[in-house]
């Protein structure tokens, strides 16, 4: 696996691709509470449906996003 | 509601505690049956369910508290759960053990809220559910090496296999018999908290304590961390404004310090995690998309998913009206059964009128809604259980957007379909309090069952039967359509005004966790169904019979009915001996029947007469003569007006009510081709008729937007604590109501 370094907002991993979460940002209670639900910094995120709100996969578990300008996410792409 | 058990001394009490969708409920029922009692925790309106534990010796009381991520205390079930577990709700124990459930296959983020609960200091049960799927997933957990590094005892189970749960009752019984020593504070997540922290905390609790307020090193924790939490908001409430600046000064103090809060929390806590299952749990690296996933990329897809929803809802609407149609016929028989064992028994009079055409009209009009009820709640439950109605949210959710709502409305709107006042109840899980608001004063505009009669009644008698498109189209089901959807279209414009002007903000954000697609638990379906049903009986049923008879009243008093009674005892006589008569060619029996045929016809018209002019002069014929003058420029006269008022508490009463109005007694359904036609030939005074499809439309108009519902009333009444909202509903509603009748009325009396 090589991981492609350039970080980029959650909302752009293609469906059905894997990446890591190497940074989150905004509203600190927004954050914590992303971090309460397991979304947090190195966690491996697999986009199950993109869009405005996105489905996203975190260790097994689906949860729907849609964080406007409250907080943002940015990955790193894993490439296979 | 106060837990009297719990403060009875014999009684022992746990609380349950987990992440939603850790199989809660499935524990909660294999621990006490299916025996729960359901009410709200005392001056707040969470939902708390008590139930006894099955199988133990001990008296022991189980309290299932609201599902959660965490105890940062944000919304009125987390700042609940919290307050149970600290003891601090009014007349309410804090419970002697805390058993936290956490899903055993994604143990790290499940054991965030183990780490807020331990840090309590309540005796704590770790039970580590949902053990099935931890072989499944491909994971190995060593939970003799957790319990060992935590201190606690810690039980696998499968609640929905019921497997685990006597192991589960022991460590119950024997934890409550002797506690295990509590844990030191190196134990603690909090440990792990930077030192400039612990010195903060240590100086804010002096500060409390030197102002006379008692409050646990959790509570001085969540102070700091939590920007306007609900300890902040209740220590504000109780007086002591000071505390804000106390607060935000020591904020700005570890800001200095290089603190970062509250970021530096949940990186304690998993932290403490990590250290906590190293080497106990692993993992796969990666899996592939799985069967869930699978079916999601179709159900969640913006155009098919919309398609799929729309498809799955038509269904069930469907078969809601002809699973429904068989007991509520049966229902309709029984009660056919008793008014006519009734009238066989009494004879007429003020106590038969009240018992056929009050109660059991009143109960019958009240029972006939189970069904209907009975069979939405089960589909709901079904497709909330197997987990599609969290992807139909999520579909939503871009909709609900264009008018500052997010997709977490979308469900309480959907029950509200069928009845509002479940739908205002399930608003709770909608943790922005402005979202929630919008929601639930806009909940009671979706088109509910109670409305249909109504339509069916008026456009059926009204609407011209014209058939478009070689008869596969009609007039009369376009209507229909259009009445039900009314309400909906009218909510959009009102729900964007809602928000701009009274709760302004931006759409909450969506964050939802949708579990995995599943079979859905039968004991959970029926358990849901029966609380439903339950309620709906208690709570809306009491208020139709009661209104029912309060309508009977006014319609039947000041009148002297001697002359109608007499009437309808010649009536029935006559009916009786016309039943029995000889079949016969003989030409006098053919007369003699002919005779007495016209005898019943010419005293049914007397009775009818009768009950027309006691009507008339009874105290809601005198109160419609008043209102009159309001009603006019929507063009009803004083029937339909009194009739309208009279279903302010419940709108099925109309049916009733224009029945006993038009000399017809009450019973009367929306079939019934007779209301009809006396509706149809009904004349003003000036001879020209009362009913035109106009006035058909103004009332159908009427009763899509007004809110002619006190249940519902009074469940946004509880729901928000306050009688401002039921009746800022209440006004906004009638008038919108008021004002669309008199545009629907103006429009199709110029066109026509």
């Amino acid at each position: 696996m090589i991981t492609d370094s350039v970080p980029l907002p959650i909302e752009f991993l293609p469906c059905d691709s894997q990446g890591t979460i190497v940074e989150m940002c905004g509203r600190p209670c927004q954050v914590q509470r992303l971090e309460e639900l397991g979304i947090r910094q190195g966690c491996k995120v697999r986009m199950v449906c993109r869009g405005e709100p996105c489905l996203i996969c975190i260790e097994g578990r689906r949860i729907s996003l849609r964080l406007g300008d409250s907080a943002d996410i940015f990955v790193v792409p894993t490439v296979e | 509601m106060p837990t009297t058990a719990a403060s009875e001394k014999s009684t022992r009490s746990v609380a349950l505690i987990g992440n939603p969708n850790t199989g809660k409920s499935s524990l909660f029922n294999a621990l006490c049956g299916l025996n729960a009692r359901v009410g709200n925790y005392p001056g707040v309106t969470v939902e708390q369910k008590v139930g006894r534990l099955t199988g133990s010796k001990l008296s022991i009381d189980v309290v299932d508290l609201p599902g959660t991520y965490s105890l940062a205390a944000r919304s009125a079930d987390e700042a609940v759960a919290v307050n149970v577990l600290s003891g601090e709700l009014a007349h309410q124990a804090a419970p002697e053990v805390a058993i936290v459930i956490l899903d055993a296959s994604n143990i790290e983020r499940n054991f965030y809220l183990f780490s807020q609960v331990y840090e309590l200091g309540l005796p704590v049960i770790a039970v580590l559910n949902m053990w099935d799927r931890v072989e499944a997933e491909g994971l190995t957990v060593d939970a003799e090496v957790i319990a060992k590094r935590l201190g606690v005892p810690v039980v696998c189970t499968s609640a929905n296999k019921r497997k685990g749960i006597d192991e589960l009752r022991r460590t119950i019984e024997q934890t409550l018999q002797s506690p295990p020593s509590k844990p030191s504070s190196a134990q603690l997540a909090r440990a792990q908290f930077p030192e400039a922290f612990h010195q903060e905390a240590q100086k804010l609790s002096e500060w409390l304590h030197a102002n006379g307020r008692k409050t646990s090193l959790y509570q001085v924790d969540r102070l700091l961390i939590d920007s306007d939490g609900h300890f902040q908001k209740s220590l504000c409430q109780s007086g002591l404004h000071e505390i804000n600046t106390q607060i935000e000064q020591a904020r700005e103090r570890l800001r200095v310090a290089g603190c970062k809060v509250p970021m530096f929390e949940t990186k304690a806590r998993y932290g403490w995690i990590r250290q906590l299952i190293d080497g106990a749990v692993t993992r796969k690296e990666t899996r592939s998309a799985s069967s869930s996933d699978r079916i999601d990329q179709w159900l969640t897809h913006r155009w098919v998913g919309m398609l799929a929803f729309a498809l799955i809802m038509f269904m069930v609407f469907q078969s809601i009206w002809w699973v429904a149609k068989w007991p509520m016929d049966g229902i309709q028989w029984i009660q056919g059964l008793a008014s006519g064992g009734i009238e066989a028994f009494l004879p007429p009079g003020a106590l038969r009128s009240l018992l056929v055409d009050g109660v059991i009209a009143g109960v019958g009009g009240v029972v006939l809604f189970v069904p209907q009820i009975a069979i939405l709640f089960f589909f709901i439950a079904v497709l909330e259980d197997c987990g599609y109605m969290a992807r139909a949210a999520f579909v939503m959710d871009k909709l609900m957007t264009s008018v500052g709502l997010s997709g977490k409305s979308f469900l309480p709107l959907m029950s509200s379909f069928a009845c509002a006042v479940p739908g205002i109840m399930a608003t709770r899980t909608i943790e922005s309090r402005k979202d929630r608001m919008v929601t639930l004063l806009i909940a009671p505009l979706m088109s509910c069952s109670a409305r249909i009669p109504v339509y069916v009644l008026m456009v059926s008698a009204f609407v011209p039967a014209i058939k478009y498109a070689g008869g596969w189209i009609s007039l009369q089901g376009i209507v229909l359509m259009g009445m039900q959807s009314i309400g909906a279209i009218v909510a959009i414009p009102v729900a964007w005004l809602l928000k701009r002007f009274l709760f302004p903000g931006e759409p909450a954000t969506f964050l939802m966790e949708l579990h995995s697609y599943k079979w859905p638990s039968m004991v959970v379906i029926y358990q849901r169904v029966w609380e439903r049903v339950v309620s709906f009986v208690a709570r809306a049923g009491s208020l139709i019979f009661c209104t029912t008879i309060l309508v009977w009243a006014a319609c039947y008093f000041p009148g002297d009915h001697k002359l109608l009674d007499e009437s309808v005892a010649t009536l029935e006589q006559l009916q009786k001996t016309q039943a029995i008569a000889p079949v016969s060619l003989e030409q006098t029996q053919i007369e003699e029947n002919q005779i007495r045929e016209e005898q019943i016809e010419e005293t049914l018209g007397e009775v009818n007469r009768l009950r027309s002019e006691l009507i008339e002069t009874s105290f809601m014929g005198m109160a419609g003569h008043r209102i009159e003058p309001i009603v006019r420029p929507l063009g009803w006269d004083w029937k339909i007006g009194v009739a309208v008022i009279a279903s302010f508490p419940a709108r099925e009463v109309i049916i009733a009510t224009l029945g006993t109005i038009y000399s017809l007694g009450t019973g009367e359904d929306e079939k019934s081709q007779s209301l009809q036609d006396q509706m149809q030939q009904a004349q003003r005074p000036d001879g020209r008729p009362v009913f035109s499809l106009a006035t058909a439309m103004s009332i159908m108009v009427f009763f899509a937007l007004c809110a002619q519902c006190s249940a519902t009333l009074m469940t946004i009444r509880r729901e928000t604590n306050s009688w401002r909202w039921p009746i800022f509903s209440f006004v906004y509603m009638t008038t919108l109501a008021y004002i669309g009748a008199w545009l629907t009325y103006q429009f199709f009396e110029s066109w026509s």
